[in-house]
């Protein structure tokens, strides 16, 4: 072959690979968008949302597919970052051309992305917290789930955990975010709903070197105890600000921001007494307990440190589910209405996907009852979980009790 | 509001202005000798928190932290002027700015590679502040201060006490007149980079004992210590130092009228302001040119 047959049939060939590649990919294969937080202030779950995701993806196409499809998926690095969000998402949806959107961390990201996946009509699937998520015009089209509780169940579980507690004195302190002031309100409207009363209320900006002035703020309201919006990094700021002034008072610090990373970044001795409250997972279910040991043995991480790692992996079922349920062509509205009944009770439970694809495809109707909690959409498809108060105790966090909301 | 609440106030301005004093100092000098917003200063600051940490994990000590976090971040910072800024010597500043971005950008992601993104602490109890009558001091604060107290008078001595001081400060007077009098560019540089790197190398230590080490630990430094620098006239040393403690302080006391949101703009107004009555900066003349 001379050279210059070469380079036409290299180049031919080259021209020819992507188009062939997109034939193939329209006939079998469902692609998915895996939008996480690998660095930024998600890093400690982005990663494993995504090996959640895949895992997911695996379990899927190891039984065989979704609705005769194989899923794909694509990953990028949201940086925690709505900007880099948003970048992202445009690449999955422009380049890789992926159907769905998973693995939205925090609010300000899906609230970013959200318009982009409901421009291209697609499935979006988030753990934000922010109210705003819920409603219309955001999610007027009903293509987003959110997989973790809103900041205002979030709030409403402080609020009871304050009540139960007996403190009469609670001052707020809130990360300036769309997620950070959704808690701290959402607790507001539950106490004063109770009849109590705030007594201070502070926001405060990001990535500051210290929140001295703003704890000292706070303190001089006098609280029995500080409920805060915060995420890791800014609450170990605040609790150092604070032990250092030697007031007293307590903490009620929402899971994402109060893990074992707190602990050993502030000591024990600080952390002392501390309240953390997260959403819990199911953790009965068998869903939970298979992907908490796959999860353990194919990443080596813990699933119980990564409450979202378990959502991820829930989004990923609930949307195979739903794509066998009603076929990899069915429009976003109907794929999303079957997602809806499936994340809800009125079906055959199931635990695994496998399961779920024999009965769907013996014409059953099914509930998938989820790994990070019992799902149960509401109109807004929101989840409704439990919520778990864990006290600071010697250095590590203890489960005291359950809240329902 | 008592007079205590105001103290404190000034003394948490005090600290954050002194946190940010370093890169801004760094900025400056930067600017002084080479002509351009260095926008990796930031990255270096984090590398600098590293080191400071491994350091000090490894000896237990905060002085061999200093004195690793300082040596680290004097070879990042010659190994930028070499890999990248050296080539680009008298180029156009948006050259400059540009490949500073990226050099940035470099060490942000090698430093994600190597070691990850999860925040990291130095394992340093913390400390109970000694109150009196209302007003909060805190050892470890004393010590932040005295660490960059002492930082700044190394390199104050350097500049105004040695010769090579001298011969840096005369190429960032006037480059061309310094060549013709028989200054070496390069040796000025050379010294120039590996100072600001260690002044970043220490700040990044000091972040990371008040703050977290993580990649992007430096980043959030960069911008106030941009402002604070341009406050205090961009290539004056004495004029970022203050700049830097200055806007931290005027922060702090806006808090009350402003609430703490909006502190740090006050940073960026001051830095307008300083712009439209002086836009030499505080601290800097204006030099007639003929």
């Amino acid at each position: 072959m001379d050279r210059r047959k070469f380079v036409t049939l290299t180049s031919a060939a080259l021209g020819l690979a992507p188009w062939a590649r997109s034939s193939w990919a329209q006939q079998g294969v469902f692609r998915i968008g895996s939008l996480n937080p690998i660095t930024g202030a998600g890093s400690p779950y982005g990663t494993g949302m995504l090996k959640a995701i895949q895992i997911g993806s695996a379990e899927v196409n190891d039984a065989g597919g979704a609705g005769g499809v194989k899923l794909e998926v694509y990953a990028e690095d949201s940086q925690t970052s709505p900007q880099a969000a948003v970048l992202g998402a445009k690449k999955l949806i422009g380049v890789n051309q992926v159907r769905a959107m998973l693995g939205v961390w925090s609010s300000g990201e899906s609230l970013a992305v959200i318009p982009l996946t409901n421009d291209a009509g697609m499935i979006l699937m988030n753990t934000a917290g922010a109210p705003a998520l819920s409603a219309p015009p955001v999610n007027a089209k009903l293509l987003s789930f959110r997989l973790q509780a809103t900041n205002d169940r979030f709030g409403r579980a402080f609020a009871q955990i304050a009540k139960r507690e007996g403190f009469k004195r609670p001052a707020l302190m809130a990360f300036n975010n769309a997620s950070g002031i959704g808690n701290t309100e959402g607790f507001r409207k539950a106490w004063e709903a109770q009849g109590g009363q705030i007594v201070a209320s502070v926001v405060y900006e990001p990535n500051r070197p210290t929140y001295r002035s703003e704890v000292q703020q706070v303190l001089r309201a006098n609280p029995d105890v500080i409920v805060t919006g915060s995420y890791l990094t800014d609450t170990e700021l605040l609790l150092r600000a604070w032990y250092e002034t030697g007031q007293q008072v307590r903490w009620i610090v929402p899971g994402w921001a109060a893990g074992p990373d707190l602990i050993k970044a502030v000591g024990s001795q600080v952390a002392e007494g501390m309240i953390s409250v997260e959403s819990i997972s199911d953790e009965g279910a068998p869903s939970y307990e298979s992907f908490v040991s796959r999860f353990l043995q194919q990443t080596g991480m813990r699933a119980q440190d990564n409450v979202y790692a378990t959502m991820a992996y829930d989004e990923v079922i609930l949307l195979a589910l739903g794509l066998q349920a009603v076929g990899p062509n069915a429009t976003s509205a109907v794929l999303a209405a079957k997602i809806h009944e499936l994340g809800n009770p009125g079906g055959t439970e199931v635990y695994r996907y496998a399961d779920g694809k024999k009965l769907l495809a013996a014409g059953k109707k099914v509930t998938y009852v989820g790994a990070s909690s019992r799902l149960n959409f509401d109109q807004y498809n929101d989840v409704t979980p439990d919520f778990a108060a864990s006290f600071a105790q010697s250095g590590q966090f203890v489960r005291k009790y359950v809240v329902k909301l | 509001m008592t007079f205590a609440d105001i103290v404190n106030l000034t003394l948490n301005g005090l600290i954050s202005g002194m946190l940010v004093a370093l890169p801004a100092l760094a900025v400056s000098l930067v600017y002084g000798l080479a002509r351009f917003p260095n926008a990796a200063t930031g990255d270096v600051v984090s590398t600098g928190g590293y080191a400071g940490l491994f350091a000090y994990t490894a000896s237990g000590s905060l002085l061999a932290a200093g004195a690793g976090a300082a040596a680290i971040g004097a070879l990042v910072g010659l190994a930028s002027y070499y890999l990248a800024f050296r080539a680009i010597l008298r180029r156009s500043v948006i050259t400059s700015l540009l490949t500073s971005i990226g050099v940035g950008f470099v060490i942000r992601a090698l430093l994600g590679v190597m070691f990850g993104h999860q925040p990291r602490t130095f394992d340093m109890p913390i400390t109970r502040a000694a109150r009196w009558h209302g007003v909060m001091l805190n050892p470890t604060d004393g010590q932040l201060v005295l660490v960059t107290l002492a930082v700044l008078a190394i390199v104050f001595t350097l500049l105004y006490g040695t010769s090579m001081g001298r011969k840096m400060r005369a190429l960032a007077d006037d480059a061309d007149l310094a060549r013709v009098s028989g200054i070496g560019v390069e040796r000025s540089m050379v010294t120039m980079w590996a100072l600001t790197g260690a002044v970043c190398g220490i700040a990044g230590m000091m972040v990371g004992v008040r703050t977290v080490v993580s990649p992007d630990a430096g980043w959030d430094t960069l911008l106030p210590a941009f402002a604070a620098a341009v406050v205090g006239g961009l290539g004056n040393p004495l004029g970022a130092v203050v700049g830097a403690i200055l806007l931290g302080v005027l922060q702090e006391w806006s808090t009350p009228l402003v609430g703490f949101v909006y502190k740090i703009a006050l940073a960026y107004v001051v830095m307008l302001v300083v712009l439209l009555i002086r836009p030499q900066g505080l601290f800097n003349r204006v030099q007639g040119v003929r």
